[in-house]
């Protein structure tokens, strides 16, 4: 039990006293530091990203949005510990993920990581019930208590009634949000969305995007990847990325 | 809680080193290891019976060679020890306390073999009687010399019947069988030529229609064109490798030779109390054979006689199944061996097929061990239901045999649980490498994948 749920109080308390270690500011759900991400390609090292730093505090609902080829991409995988950097520093809720080998940042990806993808990414023959328990199978959550999460987690993102569908005999908005709540159901850190809307019709966008701002204003911490303006304009954080750099970091509200 | 809140608070590597850290992250990893494997072990086992349920017909032909090894395997075994049982009771019915002195051995390998034996004297009634008077471990003695003939009673007639010519009467109990109805003809009766004769059931069975024994005895047989007296009927005793041993007719010595002349070289039986008497028996039946064939034992370079005991049946069904054994193991690991390359192939297949699954999975939290366990389990699902399959049909088999032969069906726990479990290790093996290819995709490689 001690495993799931994510115990707040010391990094709070951090929060409050403002310690710096490191060079990093504590306070910062997630602290960037220098961020290098080199790629070789035969002989040649292509840079992704060229020093990238950045902090975003908790309860922020930030979007990062950049054309493709930018570096967007891969500064998301970093964010979401799907890989880590060549050079720099990133503290994810007080611990430094940089130099994590694959298990530690599979426990990191499991414990603080809620991840929304563009195609949904359900596991097909699973049920919306048993693809929002994955995480906490992973997580080792007994099941009878796994159910009862899985459930309220569906319930949140207004699906009570299709615990039993299968994804095919879902909507893609009804999809998205069963991804919503699997990325909800362990109480991660962060929520990371990356294109969330990009293969729903604008309707079922706007609605998957005011789901967005009520699990934000809920005190979820939304980092929303994308190349649309209207999407990145309901964030209240703006970061533009292009060529591997921060072009602007703007608060729009 | 406290522990854990107390980590995430100091992230920093600690000054006391790689110890500190191990040392610290002890409990955690040991709590959460038993739950995690427990909880992902579960799903594994889910996921793989629904991949396997939704690709039937590939898992069928998956399945397939496990199947043919381990049914070859348990059919083998099965028949093999039925036989065993048939045969370990039908020599005990005469039982390790008898043995034969006769001219040549019931086995002859060899066509030098058979010159030299053919240059041997016959066996007599006078070596019999001989034996009888000088060997004080023997307890009972007797001959019996054997034809085949066809049997007719009115208009009935049965071919290939096993006519045994014996004296003295004892023979009956050498060769354990037992007056059912009627009985055994008198000792002035054997000695003096009589053409009477004791009859198995199969007599019973084909020349009376199944008559009941009272009503055969006093009735007359006819055998080579010679009328004899049915004076008795044997107790049945079934047959051996589907041939009956009551397809028999018991005629006194006598009788035989008036018949089937003098000349014949008759095989002397010798029986012992017990089996422990049977070495001094044998030593002393080999001086007196000996002596009679004017030879000292172990010196000249062929005895004269064979002296045997159903050891010699039982060494060739021996040699024989074990020969069987070795062939069978041979088929079943070749096959179990193309089984699992085969399912190696298919879960190679599968992991690619599932490499979306795969990224997805680890995104989540996922860890390169539950990817592994996950696929390992899926190959040994295969393999283990392959061998259950091969269990049932391989005792399913031994039965349909052991129905059409006759004999008892031994179905073997241990050879039911060796057959999956040699399976399931088949499964470890051959999903190994596919498991491991899995575990170790990158998952953001895998997430693009289609």
């Amino acid at each position: 039990m001690s495993d799931v749920t994510i115990a707040p109080s010391l990094t709070e308390s951090a929060i409050k006293t403002n310690i710096h270690v490191n060079g990093h500011d504590t306070s910062m759900l997630i602290s960037m530091r220098n961020i290098w991400k080199t790629y070789q390609m035969g002989t040649e090292s292509v840079h992704a990203l060229h020093g990238v730093s950045f902090d975003i505090p908790k309860g922020e609902y930030i979007a990062i949005i950049g054309p493709s080829g930018s570096g967007k991409s891969t500064l998301m995988n970093l964010i979401g510990c799907l890989d880590t950097p060549s050079e720099g520093e990133y503290w994810l809720n007080g611990k430094n993920v940089s130099d994590m080998d694959d298990d530690e940042l599979a426990r990191i990806r499991n414990q603080e990581v809620g991840f929304v993808f563009q195609t949904f990414n359900l596991l097909a023959r699973a049920t919306a019930l048993h693809n929002v328990e994955l995480p906490l199978i992973y997580g080792g959550v007994g099941s009878s208590q796994r159910h009862e999460m899985a459930k309220k987690a569906l319930a949140a993102v207004d699906l009570a009634d299709r615990v039993t569908h299968r994804p095919n005999e879902l909507s893609g908005g009804q999809r998205q949000r069963v991804a919503i709540a699997r990325a909800l159901v362990n109480h991660p850190s962060i929520l990371l969305a990356d294109e969330p809307t990009g293969a729903l019709d604008s309707h079922t966008s706007m609605e998957i995007m005011d789901l967005f701002e009520r699990l934000h204003s809920e005190g979820n911490t939304i980092i929303v990847v994308t190349h649309e303006h209207d999407i990145a304009e309901r964030a209240h954080r703006v970061v533009s990325i292009r060529d591997g750099l921060i072009e602007k970091d703007e608060r729009i509200r | 809680m406290e522990r854990s809140g107390d980590r995430r608070a100091k992230p920093q590597r600690s000054s006391f080193g790689l110890w500190a850290t191990v040392y610290r992250s002890l409990p955690r990893r040991i709590t959460s290891f038993r739950a995690v494997r427990l909880t992902a072990i579960w799903e594994a086992f889910r996921v793989a019976t629904s991949s396997l349920r939704s690709n039937k017909l590939r898992t069928a032909l998956t399945l397939m060679g496990i199947v043919v090894g381990v049914t070859a395997v348990i059919a083998v075994v099965t028949i093999i020890k039925g036989l065993d049982k048939t045969v370990a009771q039908t020599f005990s019915s005469q039982g390790s306390t008898v043995f034969t002195i006769s001219k040549n051995p019931q086995i002859i390998k060899s066509r030098e073999e058979f010159i030299k034996f053919s240059k041997r004297k016959d066996v007599t009634h006078e070596d019999a009687e001989a034996i009888g008077r000088l060997c004080t471990s023997c307890w009972r003695v007797g001959v019996a010399g054997n034809a085949t003939e066809t049997v007719k009673y009115a208009d009935q007639k049965a071919e290939n019947v096993r006519i045994r010519g014996v004296d003295p009467t004892t023979m009956f109990d050498i060769d354990g069988v037992t007056i059912d109805s009627g009985r055994i003809w008198t000792e002035g009766e054997g000695s003096s030529g009589h053409e009477i004769c004791v009859v198995g059931t199969d007599i019973l069975k084909n020349l009376f229609g199944g008559a009941n024994a009272d009503r055969a005895v006093g009735q007359e047989l006819r055998i080579a064109g010679r009328p004899y007296m049915i004076v008795g009927v044997l107790e049945p005793l079934g047959s051996i490798f589907g041939f009956s041993r009551d397809n028999v007719v018991y005629i006194p010595y006598s009788t035989y030779q008036k018949t089937y002349g003098a000349r014949r070289s008759l095989v002397v039986f010798i029986q012992v109390p017990t089996a422990e008497q049977l070495e001094a028996a044998e030593d002393q039946v080999r001086t007196i054979m000996g002596n009679r064939r004017g030879r000292t034992p172990g010196q000249a370079d062929d005895e004269g006689y064979a002296l045997e005991t159903q050891d010699v049946f039982l060494n060739l069904y021996g040699s024989a199944t074990s020969n069987i054994y070795i062939v069978t193991i041979g088929v079943a690991a070749v096959s179990l061996v193309v089984g699992g390359i085969v399912v190696m192939n298919i879960m190679l297949v599968s992991v690619t097929e599932r490499t979306k699954e795969i990224g997805i999975r680890k995104a989540i939290g996922a860890r390169r061990n539950d990817i592994l366990t996950q696929f390992l389990i899926e190959a040994v699902t295969v393999t283990a239901i392959g061998g259950a399959i091969g269990v049932g049909t391989g005792f399913g088999l031994a039965y349909i045999i052991s129905a059409l032969i006759g004999f008892p069906l031994l179905v073997s726990i241990t050879s039911a649980v060796l057959g999956v479990g040699v399976s399931s290790v088949v499964g470890i093996i051959s999903g190994l490498w596919p498991a491991w290819r899995a575990a170790k995709l990158d998952p953001i490689e895998a997430l693009r994948a289609e």
